[in-house]
């Protein structure tokens, strides 16, 4: 009975599933991603359709696509699109809601993994999550790549909460050739690695395995990441392909404004003060890592979790996905949701940012009636979102440690 | 203890006060929390002050928008722009010209020309003065008019819902720049019907012919620094909607149009003049566009200057005389003591709250105040010039003199008008609010619903229980073990949640049935069925059995919650896309999406639940007329009002009114 009643719940699962992909597909192949292609806020200079396109186009016709200032796409898309993939839109569209069924499959299996059961009926729930959330849906159907980002960041974790390191580690070089930023991933996935993924946020104790097993296992990463640097230089033909696409990350030559903080405040940057900041501002995103993998070392999932939110909100070159990842995955944490402590306030931040932005957007570009303050204003208020989701993660992971809230006593940060 | 108080002067007593206050002794966490407390305390136990406060202060500055106090006077802040530094050349030949114009068009009209036949006319008019020019024929079908035929006559008339003759034909012409490569561009334009001709059929001749005249005119000047576009648009609107979109390549469902053969650079700003009268004596600025959006205040204040001091010609708000300085307009409203009206705070204060009111009409329904509006939606910043119909002073000389001045200071421009206000409220035409002046009024109120929306959630998520201390220890204060017995509860986010959306689709099946031909054809037939239907349609919620067990928050006061957040949440961002729809939401939304709640009798549920749902539906049985104007706005002018109404606004007071139907 009991075998049959899973079973049941299983197939439910996949019908649902496949339900909520062809809903997305129809969406998919409307006239929508025509309109959204060239928005800000959905696709960045690295991720956007129309750029990959033309470098396509150049790479077709012998013109190195790295020679100009356009493309800025890792040679990996775009050997994958020039020969395996036609270069059309609706087949486009299929394959980005593949890649974002793919994405939601693997939080789901995600999910599984953390509560160590084969399944349950909550599977349901975080798929439509991750492909219901219009910021990554939004993104999906204007194709940007960052959707084959998250996919790919998702599958890395996955993978290594089932234990299967080499794949991991794969999926994760792959990641890091599409976008230099998810370096910072390595150390949490690493950890993720040589540990269990369940839940251990209630217990917190020291990390019994010894770091040293990371070693191998960084090296075989190294390797893989040389390997397909070199595979990229034999398709770009040569070196240039490395200051167009990682350089990019590091340099900031494209100030095209998006969701992120760091367009605007290198448009105002005095040019003598530019190698400094972009020093501190890539930098700033690497001293979180350490800090986070040490304070939630018994639960490297969650380190995991909470450096995607730091990456969504502080990353050059942001799209909606890259929060919308952080925001879809507090799903498959519902033991911090009762210590929360501003969960309201939260939700509400974002729907004024979520609406503001396309509203200032919209006076800036098209009415004319607003600046390029207006958008910069929103995007503070959606870090500020961003960040208060993030903030009060870290305060549910630790304070659930302490336990339920007991009557006159008061848990504070020292 | 009082003779060794006194012991330690008193400057030692404070100095040690404050030490004790500043250096830390005892637990500073312990001293945190208590500050923390305290400070919680302080606020949640005024909250009701805070909130009443802010929906107070929000409605009552309202009140203060018309105050002759607030405000400033306008200027000029672009310097490029110049007005009135120029001398002008157009004399009483050029209006002899016009005279003849407007004789041969009155032979047009009276000849009853098709649109077709009479665009032809003016194309090679201009043509004759060497100005290169052309014609478009355009037809729109939408659900409010299917035309196939070709009109004779453009009038139409307002009482009709279809409104039938929406094909016709523009005649435009394109004077190339002399001095430029024509990548910018100025558009001069006169609809056919004038704005008064909405009504009564009025035709705009003599704005026509104006700019017949000018085109001649200013052909002969070499300093014109952007192409000088002039389009005669057929009808009122639609013409000028068909060129636009022809212009800027958008195309349009239910818009079928033929290409321009002639195009221009960028269109930056543009004129469009409206004379309908013999004569005029004063020239009126209408100015707000489609969407709520308005044009660069510099165009409004150039146009102001230029028209006082080198035509001298006064210069209204709409069509609204200053009754400070027309004996005309200086009339107390029956309403109002003479006595009263005379006090000069008071006459200035109505004026002015006139302006505001106007204002607000013309915005807050998205359709703009005239011809001029189509402009904004591409970014063009225009104005419509409108010769208030009177027995004199002024004619062809004074518009004529106006319009060529008001053109050399837009060919001044280097850039698009930036400098001055886009976000603004004209109390009058020479003194208006600035943001900061007007925008908090609706802000305060959208976050006096936010407090109320958040005490609410932090009520939903506490039970008390009390039952058994009560009942033990009733010699104990129950205030004491009350406190003691606060617990949390769960809140039903999930299902109200569901049932918002419920109301939003709803929403959207509401406005896919209105905008139908079916609909729209036989609409005072099926208005009444249609609000039965929907009104009908939160009367579900009284099948919702109450939810005994005390863990669970009850399901209304979480939809209030989420309702009210929300509501705050649509106005505050509205504001500054069209404030005016934003303040009419606060007054039409804020005090029935606060007082909607629960009640124990049946028969007072029933009468607030009516209540929200005629301030939601209403409109389909008492402003049938605006509905259908309303779809054609969104049909041929895509004008988001009519979708806002029926997606945003609707939907907001139907969880009201579900709010009121569920059990306590």
């Amino acid at each position: 009975m009991a075998s049959k009643s899973t079973r049941t719940t299983f197939s439910n699962f996949q019908a649902s599933f496949l339900a909520l992909t062809a809903v997305r597909l129809w969406i998919s192949l409307t006239d929508l991603s025509i309109t959204l292609k060239h928005d800000h806020q959905l696709s960045s200079p690295l991720t956007s359709f129309s750029q990959l396109q033309e470098g396509i186009y150049l790479f077709k016709h012998d013109i190195d696509p790295y020679s100009g200032g356009s493309f800025r796409h890792s040679p990996i898309l775009l050997s994958f699109f020039a020969t395996i993939l036609p270069n059309s839109r609706k087949l486009a569209s299929v394959l980005w809601t593949l890649i974002d069924a793919a994405g939601a499959w693997s939080l789901v299996q995600i999910w599984r993994s953390r509560q160590n059961v084969i399944s349950s009926p909550w599977d349901i729930l975080i798929a439509s999550l991750y492909l219901l959330n219009p910021y990554i849906f939004l993104p999906s159907l204007a194709l940007s790549t960052s959707s084959f980002e998250n996919t790919l960041m998702l599958l890395s974790i996955m993978l290594a909460s089932q234990g299967r390191a080499s794949a991991s580690l794969l999926a994760l070089s792959l990641l890091l050739h599409l976008s230099l930023s998810s370096i910072v991933m390595l150390l949490p996935i690493l950890l993720l690695l040589i540990n269990d993924p369940h839940s251990h946020l209630a217990s917190p104790k020291p990390m019994a395995n010894s770091l040293r097993k990371m070693v191998p296992l960084f090296g075989e990463f190294t390797v893989y990441t040389g390997i397909l640097t070199i595979l990229s230089t034999i398709v770009a033909g040569s070196w240039a392909w490395i200051p167009q696409t990682w350089g990019a990350t590091l340099t900031l030559p494209d100030l095209t404004p998006n969701t992120g903080l760091w367009w605007y405040f290198f448009t105002e940057m005095f040019d003598h003060f530019r190698p400094f900041f972009l020093m501190v501002f890539s930098v700033h995103l690497l001293i979180y890592v350490v800090p986070t993998c040490i304070k939630f070392q018994h639960d490297p999932l969650y380190a995991t979790f909470i450096m995607l939110g730091i990456l969504g909100t502080f990353k050059p070159y942001t799209t909606l996905s890259d929060p919308g990842l952080f925001l879809s995955m507090i799903a498959i944490f519902p033991e911090t949701y009762p210590y929360l402590r501003h969960p309201i306030v939260t939700a509400l931040l974002h729907l004024h940012s979520a609406l503001l932005m396309p509203l200032f957007h919209h006076l800036w570009l098209t009415q004319g009636t607003g600046n390029a303050n207006f958008f910069y204003a929103t995007t503070l208020v959606f870090a500020c979102s961003n960040g208060a989701a993030l903030v009060d993660s870290i305060w549910a992971g630790l304070r659930i440690a302490i336990g339920p809230p007991v009557d006159n006593y008061t848990v504070v940060q020292e | 203890m009082d003779s060794s108080g006194n012991l330690i002067p008193r400057w030692r007593r404070v100095l040690l006060r404050l030490r004790e206050s500043v250096l830390t002794s005892g637990d500073v966490n312990e001293k945190r929390i208590r500050r923390r407390k305290r400070l919680v305390d302080i606020i949640t136990r005024r909250l009701t002050l805070v909130k009443t406060a802010l929906f107070i202060s929000g409605y009552l500055w309202f009140l203060l928008i018309p105050s002759p106090h607030l405000g400033r006077g306008t200027y000029i802040d672009e310097n490029a722009l110049q007005p009135g530094q120029v001398n002008t050349d157009w004399n009483w030949g050029d209006v002899h010209v016009a005279d003849n114009y407007l004789a041969r068009l009155e032979q047009i009209r009276d000849g009853n020309f098709t649109s077709e036949q009479r665009a032809q006319w003016l194309s090679e008019e201009f043509g004759k003065l060497g100005i290169a020019s052309s014609t478009q024929r355009y037809s729109f079908s939408t659900s409010t008019a299917v035309c196939t035929e070709d009109s004779v006559s453009s009038t139409f008339s307002r009482v009709d819902p279809t409104f039938q003759h929406l094909n016709g034909s523009n005649a435009y012409a394109v004077l190339a720049s002399p001095r430029h490569s024509g990548t910018e561009a100025m558009v001069i334009s006169a609809s056919w019907v004038s704005r008064i001709g909405e009504e009564d059929g009025t035709l705009n001749m003599r704005g026509v012919s104006t700019i017949l005249a000018l085109a001649g005119f200013l052909k002969r000047y070499s300093y014109w620094g952007k192409d000088i576009i002039f389009v005669v648009s057929d009808g009122y609107l639609e013409g000028m909607q068909a060129w636009l979109g022809a212009y800027h390549g958008v195309s349009q469902s239910g818009l079928s149009r033929e290409p321009l053969k002639l195009t221009s650079g960028v269109i930056w700003t543009a004129l469009n003049i409206d004379y309908p009268g013999h004569s005029f004596s004063h020239l009126g600025v209408f100015f707000e566009g489609l969407n709520g959006r308005m044009p660069n205040q510099d165009l409004i204040n150039s146009f102001d200057r230029i028209a006082r001091y080198t035509a001298g010609v006064p210069v209204t708000l709409y069509e609204h005389l200053d009754p400070r300085e027309e004996p005309a307009a200086n009339k107390s409203p029956s309403w109002l003591p003479q006595a009263l009206y005379n006090i000069s705070e008071v006459k200035s204060y109505l004026y002015q709250a006139k302006n505001v009111v106007r204002h607000m009409k013309y915005q807050a329904n998205g359709r703009g105040s005239g011809v001029h509006g189509l402009f904004h939606q591409f970014r063009i910043d225009a104005i419509t010039l409108f010769a208030l119909p009177a027995t004199g002073p002024h004619g062809f000389h004074a518009i004529g003199r106006t319009i060529e001045s008001t053109l050399r200071t837009m060919n001044n421009l280097l850039e698009r008008l930036h400098a001055s206000f886009f976000f603004y409220i004209m109390t009058g035409p020479q003194r208006f609010l600035k943001i900061g002046f007007y925008l908090p009024s609706a802000i305060l109120i959208s976050m006096g619903m936010m407090f109320h929306g958040l005490s609410a959630w932090v009520d939903a998520g506490w039970v008390q229980e009390n039952i058994d201390y009560e009942a033990s220890e009733p010699k104990k204060p129950t205030t004491y073990s009350q406190k003691q017995t606060w617990k949390r509860r769960r809140r039903p986010v999930i299902s109200v949640l569901c049932i918002m959306i419920a109301t939003h689709l709803l929403g959207i099946i509401l406005f896919s049935l209105v905008s139908s031909t079916l609909f729209m054809e036989n609409y005072k037939v099926l208005s009444p069925i249609v609000f039965t239907a929907f009104a009908s349609v939160p009367l579900l919620a009284l099948q919702i059995s109450p939810i005994s067990n005390p863990d669970i928050a009850p399901i209304f006061l979480v939809l209030k919650v989420l309702n009210l957040c929300f509501a705050s949440t649509v106005i505050s961002i509205i504001t500054l896309l069209n404030f005016s729809l934003a303040a009419s939401l606060t007054v039409l939304v804020g005090m029935p999406l606060v007082f909607s709640s629960p009640s124990v009798s049946l028969h007072w549920r029933l009468m607030k639940f009516a209540g929200c749902v005629n301030l939601g539906l209403g409109w389909l049985l008492f402003c049938q007329g605006e509905m259908v104007q309303a779809v054609w706005n969104w049909e041929v002018l895509t004008v988001w009002f009519a979708p806002f109404i029926c997606i945003v606004y609707l939907p907001l007071l139907l969880q009201a009114s579900v709010t009121c139907l569920l059990p306590p």
